[in-house]
């Protein structure tokens, strides 16, 4: 299936899943749904990547999870972003900012050459 | 950490991920259908996109739990699951990793309680043992390491090198806080003990350099925590109380900290005293400020910037003239010019003693090394033991391990498998090795000396002794373990499956080393065993000289309850004429020092002869009351016993000798005495002089000799001489001949006692039998423990000797087959397999005698009559393991020379 969506680079998926969850909760599917949305079929998120991320931000403390009943009804596992993990997101977002801007910097110099 | 939780509820975590994955399927199942997919394409679609869910779920497991260890886990589990299925291997490995790691653990308790461990006070590295190297020319109360006390006082002036000085003498005192007065141990201490060693108060004030400054005026205690707690019940108002220190009155002014348990770890001191304070808490101790009296140990700690060797050094110049000064202010100068010279010659020498001081420490320290070394060594043979048993079952594991390797299993893998295999089977040993560890403490605890003072040994298991056994098993495991993985390792692939089962010669060059190593350190084992056990029973056999059957000694010390000198004498020969008509008593005395406790009286003689000499080395003295070697059975050899009229008058305690009614004084020596000093001519007549000065007037008449019998110890020979017991019978040490049964007689004494006074404290009462026990328990540990340890050696060697002959038996089937069927006998066969053994056997012993040899030094000290090197013993020891070790090849090699050609052909 070729597709004209490129890979997500490495490493920003746990910050947009840390993104999405600085929102509100979500289970494990609305956060791919919402991924889904957000980049707009522009970016490819492997969903099979999306679990092993979410219990590694789980291990490291980031995120905390609940089973809750979903809007189905049936109970689903909640994720929700706790103190450390908003401080994460926090930090992830400058350093993101950080190297964009560097980046464009120097974009820009080869272009004003 | 959060993994290794994450192990422990890893059903919990799996089942979570099946829902949450199973909600996202579904979801995703409805939204497609939804959409217009037909079911099996949607289904088809979620799949694709998850990736598969078996390997996410792996991808999962990762995060939870790593890699490397959830394998490792794996591992165990898959090893513990063999080893429920081969319980006899497992329980074999097991025991002996068990018995081995038991036992270093058990005496590694030991040897850190009473030979490493650091006091608990302020940086115990900076305290150091301050001693007096060379001739004092004092007299003597104590056992070791003693200087005077204004010794002590001087060094506290020597703020160059030292923070602080401490002095310490250990006593036993009568204490009484209310109820009956109890025999109790106690230190007597310089008034900055506390402060020099960093010790707080638990409660109220500690002592001060204020409570040590004018003999006699300061009535001040300070309580143990656990006597406190033990004895007053934690009494919180206890500060401000008195309690009556041998009927003397002293206010507690405060309690020491928990963990402090005075400085020697072998007696631990209920109360402090000031040293000021030594006429109340030792009666008729009046020379305190003596310097020719050494009763005190001496520690200092030394300053921040300081060495060891800079204050020794530094302090040399100031001890000389110390000496001179001496020389001028005491009696010193009155000695003789040998005695002078050596005098002057004495230096002073400091030790490190972060431990404090210990006369257990000074006694126990060698035999527990050798001991902990035995056991390293039976360790080292129950690893020997488990990697033969490995090497065993790797061959029968063969074919499993090679089958993995071709499926592509690395060999990194399958030798983490073996080494899980060995390091669960540690941890299993040591597991039941710390479970049985303060056992052997306890019964180890038990062979030790003991006195009035608790020990401050513990059998319990603490958080070093866990360190030290989990290390142990760890490197038991890996030791183990290694050499089958290594082995592992080295096969190659295509031959170890074309080989047929059972027929594998891997590892037998490697089994065979290893059990010419398991014989090598057995028979030192063995070896040692043998010594120790001479050594014992060499001393049981010499026994003191006398009969011990039938006779109880004990001791009394009236002083302790407030008696005055005559008052005591008074309740003594009551007690005496008591004992002596009571119908269960054959004969009785008394003796003012107490036999085989390892302590004496000693000082040098002179003795006027032909000529006047001094003896060369000091006489161990005792006073004796007339009966005294009749009652022991030790013969008179010449001369005759003391008699009533011998003793009747004394001066004053301590120095002088009892006179009779005539002026005349009298003195029994023993047959070394005589051998050493008079050559073996009759000594009848001769005259001897307390002491070695000038003016010492030789007028007590050698009256008698005795045969030798034994003093402080029953290895020990020595010259003796005794005197009539005169009137200073502060305290005394009955010894009592008795009828009937050691029971009988100990009641009809105790009722005499009772009688006399119900509250005199009585400081032993036990038969002579046991107290020669109780002298001989080193050598008794020694011997019981090596040959324990040389017998469960032997037990694992020739276990391993048979499992490589049995299995060499086997492998060599057909062979032995091939030869019968060409007409070998089955002496012959028998041969065959035997000379196999008996190249390990030598191997082994070829490896050990130079090891026996070199480790002889360790032992030395410890034997009694037997050399470390002796030839009869090696012999025997070496007879013994060979002889033991052919009869396990031998059960092998019958049922080699019982194979059946036929059938050993068939088997191909």
């Amino acid at each position: 299936m070729p597709s004209s969506r490129f890979p997500i680079p490495q490493g920003t998926l746990d910050m947009l899943i840390l993104q999405i969850l600085s929102l509100e909760p979500a289970h494990g599917y609305g956060i791919a749904q919402r991924l889904e949305q957000i980049s707009k079929s522009v970016v490819q998120v492997n969903q099979g990547s999306l679990y092993p991320a979410l219990h590694r931000l789980e291990q490291r403390g980031w995120l905390k999870a609940d089973w809750k009943e979903s809007e189905t009804g049936r109970e689903a596992k909640f994720y929700s972003l706790t103190r450390s993990g908003h401080r994460q997101l926090r930090s992830e977002k400058d350093s993101w900012a950080r190297l964009t801007g560097a980046v464009r910097l120097i974009f820009d110099e080869g272009a004003a050459e | 950490m959060n993994r290794i939780f994450n192990w422990f509820r890893q059903r919990r975590l799996e089942d979570d991920l099946d829902r949450e994955l199973q909600y996202h399927i579904d979801r995703r199942m409805t939204d497609l259908v939804h959409s217009g997919l037909p079911e099996p394409e949607a289904r088809r679609r979620v799949a694709l996109e998850l990736g598969g869910t078996e390997q996410l779920r792996e991808e999962v497991r990762d995060i939870w739990l790593n890699r490397w260890f959830r394998d490792f886990v794996y591992d165990l589990r898959f090893s513990a699951r063999s080893f429920f299925r081969s319980p006899s291997f497992t329980a074999t490995a097991v025991l002996s990793l068990a018995l081995g790691i038991g036992a270093t653990t058990a005496l590694y308790s030991l040897v850190d309680q009473i030979v490493l461990r650091a006091l608990p006070v302020d940086h115990p590295e900076r305290l150091v043992l301050i001693d007096w190297i060379g001739f004092q020319y004092a007299e003597t109360f104590g056992t070791s390491n003693l200087m005077s006390y204004p010794i002590c006082q001087d060094l506290q002036q020597k703020k160059d090198f030292f923070e602080g000085v401490l002095c310490r003498a250990a006593t036993t005192i009568s204490a009484s806080t209310g109820g009956e007065p109890k025999l109790t141990a106690a230190e007597l201490v310089s008034g900055n003990y506390f402060s020099v060693l960093g010790v707080r108060p638990a409660l109220g004030r500690l002592l001060t350099t204020d409570d040590d400054q004018t003999p006699g005026a300061s009535p001040v205690v300070v309580l143990s925590y656990d006597f406190w707690k033990n004895q007053l019940g934690s009494a919180s108002d206890i500060v401000g109380r008195k309690v009556l220190v041998n009927k003397y009155p002293m206010t507690v002014v405060g309690v020491a900290a928990p963990a402090f348990h005075g400085v020697d770890v072998g007696e631990v001191p209920s109360l402090w005293i000031p040293a000021v304070m030594s006429a109340q808490a030792i009666p008729g101790f009046t020379t305190m400020l003596d310097r020719r009296t050494r009763w005190m140990q001496i520690l200092g700690r030394l300053k921040q910037n300081v060495s060891l060797q800079q204050a020794q050094t530094g302090l040399q110049p100031w001890f000389k003239s110390m000496l001179d000064e001496d020389m001028r202010r005491t009696n010193v100068s009155r000695a003789s010019a040998e005695l002078r010279r050596r005098f002057l010659a004495s230096t002073l020498e400091l030790t490190p003693a972060p431990q404090g001081h210990s006369v257990l420490r000074q006694g126990l320290s060698r035999p527990l090394w050798v001991l902990f070394v035995a056991t390293a060594v039976l360790l080292a043979l129950a690893c020997l033991n488990v990697a033969g048993l490995f090497l065993a079952r790797g061959s029968a594991r063969h074919r499993e391990i090679s089958t993995r390797l071709a499926l592509g299993a690395s060999r990194g893998r399958i030798g983490r498998q073996l080494l899980a295999d060995s390091v669960l089977l540690a941890f299993a040993g040591g597991l039941l090795g710390v479970v049985m560890a303060p056992i052997a403490v306890r019964a180890l605890i038990a062979l030790l000396p003991h006195n009035t003072a608790a020990t401050d040994l513990r059998a319990s298991v603490d958080t070093h002794l866990l360190v030290f056994a989990s290390l142990v098993s760890l490197a038991t495991g890996f030791l183990a373990g290694s050499v089958p993985a290594f082995q592992a390792d080295r096969k190659s692939l295509d031959s170890s499956l074309r080989e047929r089962g059972g027929t594998s010669s891997g590892g037998l060059l490697l089994r065979r080393g290893i059990v010419t190593a398991q014989i090598a350190f057995t028979l030192i084992l063995v070896v040692a065993a043998g010594l120790f056990i001479r050594t014992f029973s060499g001393l049981l056999a010499k026994g003191p000289g006398f009969d011990t059957s039938s006779l109880i000694s004990f001791g009394i010390k009236p002083a302790l309850t407030g008696y005055s000198d005559d008052e005591a004498n008074q309740l003594i020969r009551r007690i005496t004429d008591e004992i002596r008509t009571s119908n269960s008593t054959r004969a009785s005395a008394i003796a003012r020092v107490q036999l085989l406790l390892g302590g004496a009286w000693n000082n040098s003689l002179t003795i006027q002869d032909r000529q006047r000499f001094v003896t060369d080395r000091e006489v161990q003295m005792n006073a004796v009351s007339p009966g005294f070697f009749a009652t022991l059975g030790a013969r008179i050899v010449a001369g005759r016993d003391f008699n009533e009229h011998d003793a009747l008058n004394v001066d004053a305690p301590h120095q002088s000798l009892p006179v009779s009614q005539t002026g005349q004084r009298a003195v029994i020596v023993n047959e070394a005495f005589v051998k050493r000093y008079f050559g073996g001519r009759n000594p009848l007549g001769a005259r001897v002089a307390m002491g070695s000065a000038h003016d010492a007037k030789p007028d007590s008449e050698i009256v008698g000799v005795v045969e030798n019998i034994s003093y402080r110890n029953v290895r020990e020979q020595w010259e003796q001489a005794y005197f009539p017991i005169g009137t200073e019978l502060s305290g005394s040490n009955f010894y009592v001949r008795f009828r009937g049964t050691p029971d009988s007689a100990f009641r009809s004494i105790r009722a005499i006692l009772h009688n006399a006074d119900p509250t005199l404290p009585i400081s032993y009462f036990r038969t002579l039998d046991e107290q020669i026990d109780r002298s001989l328990n080193t050598e008794r540990m020694l011997a019981e423990l090596s040959s324990n340890f040389g017998t469960l050696a032997l037990l694992l060697s020739l276990v391993g000797l048979y499992g490589v002959m049995s299995f060499v038996v086997n492998q060599r089937t057909r062979e032995i087959g091939i030869r019968m069927a060409m007409g070998a006998t089955r002496l012959s066969t028998i041969w065959l397999v035997l000379r196999d053994a008996l190249v390990m056997i030598a191997g082994g012993t070829a490896i050990a005698l130079p090891c026996v040899w070199a480790l002889g030094r360790l032992v030395e000290s410890q034997l009694y009559d037997v050399k470390p090197t002796d030839p009869v013993t090696i012999l025997a020891a070496t007879l013994v393991l060979c002889s033991t070790a052919l009869g396990a090849a031998l059960i092998p090699a019958h049922r080699a020379s019982a194979v059946n050609p036929t059938e050993a052909l068939r088997f191909e």
